[in-house]
């Protein structure tokens, strides 16, 4: 960086001291409608983190995160109302029967080549919500798991739990942070370049040892666990789980969130999350049009800028750094 | 006991004739787009909305009202063809996979917009029973799988004698080099699109009177009913499409019958899960293009 000409205002990092006193003020600035979708849009950040070390990083294209929510949001749903084990158990426990769901999946999945390997992760979406449907004794069906408690922390004397919308958005942003730095990681870290690899080249990759096979393995559990994880945000939040959290359209969701957004990179993604669910809840003021202007939005983005906003991210980025 | 079985298996026939008809259009396309086209079934539902439009409104004769359905998608599978899918020619899988899905949101929403999301009664068809062989079955049922049979011996023929059908099949193994000796892609991509899209439609507006029904979201289902079945056919294959849809059709009815009715739509799904891991290929050769 020290090698790049700048006009001497680097404005980067009061940028950043800006975006974080936004983000912590926003109940404030917002009506609770708004900040509802502000939460939806942190909820689904964590499938979508996950879906892009999948597609982004990794080079494999999956629709098998809607999967992984609709898991992770009946694991938190059953533990909670079975067991009432507090909200940082149910969460971490999802997403870790999530990921470990994901290896006996992931096995024969990553078996398949491109177009084959969709379709099968699209069928584990599918199948996911059958047995959602239909193994009633412990998911109750159609009717679905009520009543999930708010999240609740057990701290002993200081103890509390969070009922607020404000409150959720504050605990789904603090999510949101620790899963940003830990997929910055991932990603910065060998296995992450190891990860770029593959996409680029597996044959190349292998050939310069890096065993493709567990790396695309691995990925794909902790994308799982990441679906898992935001599966146990979303449950929490709307209180109920029914089979429809095993949607295909979460999954084109999470999709269009990382593609449109700028596959392989992590500000895309935030910026993909915010824009598309955005777009979906502004769209509410014409409930008629709303799914076509919708599609209508995906095939502009689609052609008009066809490796998502992270160039267009990267060059505002850039600009605020005050490279010329 | 054992007349249920060939019932069922009859029945299944049936069902696999109507998804091999909207199958073998999907992978035709697949053949020369390289994409997985999952706004599909929307052309289906076009086609039986069509139809039912002709019959309600302008009171046609089933036949004709057929024929407005597969023209009014025809016209608007151009248009689509035109607009987007030329454009998806040699873009990257998610290109096509993002532009299909958002063609699929369009077309269902419109037309959900144009006449509301309700069920819609079809009237029209040959739903009287016909005794074939000692089986009572309805005319319409006869009637789809012998329009399946024409549709597949029409589509061998096709491509292996007419020149479109040689510049498919020549677009489908290696697009580069039919630039080469002078063959238009685009337009190439442009004609098995509509064609396909006709096909989807044909097998919607002759579904409908079986279905009883038409609604805007009944695309959607047989999307995801083609994709194991272009998957197990091998990818652009049209003979694997054809055994595979009949194959899927007999296992759903006979799951249908006997393990239930509410793990009818998960067939499909298991059973290319099942035969993906037994042959990663599919059961039928991709080499084997049409």
């Amino acid at each position: 960086m020290s090698t790049v000409a700048r006009n001497g205002r680097d404005l980067r990092l009061p940028f950043v001291a800006v975006l974080a006193a936004l983000a912590a003020s926003l109940p404030w600035l917002l009506g609770s409608y708004e900040l509802h979708a502000v939460i939806v849009a942190l909820t689904f950040l964590l499938p979508a983190y996950g879906l892009n070390l999948l597609v982004g990083y990794t080079g494999l294209l999956s629709l098998a995160q809607a999967a992984f929510f609709g898991i992770g949001a009946y694991v938190t749903a059953l533990l909670a109302i079975h067991f009432q084990t507090p909200f940082i158990v149910n969460l971490l426990a999802s997403g870790l029967i999530a990921g470990l769901i994901a290896f006996p999946l992931g096995v024969p999945a990553l078996r398949l080549r491109a177009t084959s390997f969709v379709m099968c992760t699209l069928g584990f979406v599918i199948i996911g919500q059958a047995i959602a449907k239909n193994w009633i004794s412990v998911t109750r069906g159609d009717m679905g798991l009520e009543s999930i408690p708010r999240p609740s922390f057990p701290l002993g004397p200081f103890s509390f739990t969070v009922s607020t919308t404000t409150g959720f958005y504050y605990l789904s942003l603090v999510i949101a942070a620790v899963a940003t730095l830990a997929v910055w990681l991932i990603v910065r870290s060998p296995a992450g370049r190891n990860m770029v690899a593959i996409r680029e080249n597996e044959t190349l990759a292998e050939s310069l040892g890096v065993p493709a096979w567990r790396y695309k393995i691995i990925v794909f559990m902790i994308g799982a666990a990441f679906g898992g994880l935001g599966g146990a945000l979303h449950a929490h939040y709307l209180t109920v789980v029914t089979p429809l959290t095993f949607q295909m359209q979460y999954s084109t969701t999470m999709l269009v969130i990382v593609l449109g957004g700028g596959p392989g990179t992590i500000s895309g993604v935030i910026f993909g999350s915010f824009l598309f669910v955005g777009l979906s809840e502004a769209l509410r003021v014409a409930p008629e049009l709303r799914m076509i202007a919708y599609g209508l939005c995906l095939l502009a983005i689609v052609f008009r800028f066809p490796r998502g906003f992270a160039p267009l991210i990267d060059r505002a980025w850039r600009w605020i750094g005050g490279e010329r | 006991m054992f007349w249920t079985l060939v019932e069922q298996v009859l029945n299944g026939i049936v069902s696999g004739s109507v998804y091999a008809i909207v199958a073998v259009g999907m992978t035709m396309i697949f053949g020369v787009l390289r994409a997985i086209n999952f706004a599909h079934g929307e052309y289906y539902m076009l086609g039986a909305f069509g139809a039912w439009v002709a019959v309600e409104y302008i009171d046609l004769p089933y036949p004709a009202a057929v024929v407005i359905g597969i023209l009014v998608t025809a016209l608007i599978a151009l248009a689509v063809g035109w607009l987007i899918m030329q454009r998806i020619v040699g873009a990257t899988a998610e290109t096509g996979v993002l532009a299909t899905l958002g063609v699929a949101l369009v077309l269902q929403n419109a037309v959900i917009f144009i006449f509301g999301g309700s069920y819609k009664y079809f009237n029209g068809g040959y739903i009287e029973p016909v005794t074939i062989f000692g089986f009572m079955l309805a005319e319409q049922r006869v009637l789809i799988i012998i329009v399946c049979v024409l549709v597949f011996l029409a589509l061998e023929a096709m491509v292996k004698l007419t020149w479109a059908g040689k510049a498919m099949r020549a677009v489908s193994q290696n697009p580069l080099c039919c630039e080469v000796v002078g063959i238009d892609v685009g337009k190439v991509v442009l004609q098995t699109f509509a064609l396909g899209a006709c096909l989807a439609a044909l097998s919607g507006a002759l579904t409908a009177p079986v279905n009883v029904t038409v609604y805007g979201g009944m695309g959607e289902i047989i999307t995801f009913k083609t994709l194991p079945i272009i998957i197990m056919g091998g990818l652009g294959n049209v003979r694997g499409t054809f055994f595979a849809a009949m194959i899927l059709g007999v296992a759903e009815s006979l799951v249908a019958t006997y393990i239930g009715l509410q793990y009818r739509d998960t067939v499909g799904f298991a059973t290319l899960m099942l035969v993906l891991m037994w042959r990663p290929h599919g059961l039928f050769s991709t080499r084997a293009r049409f």
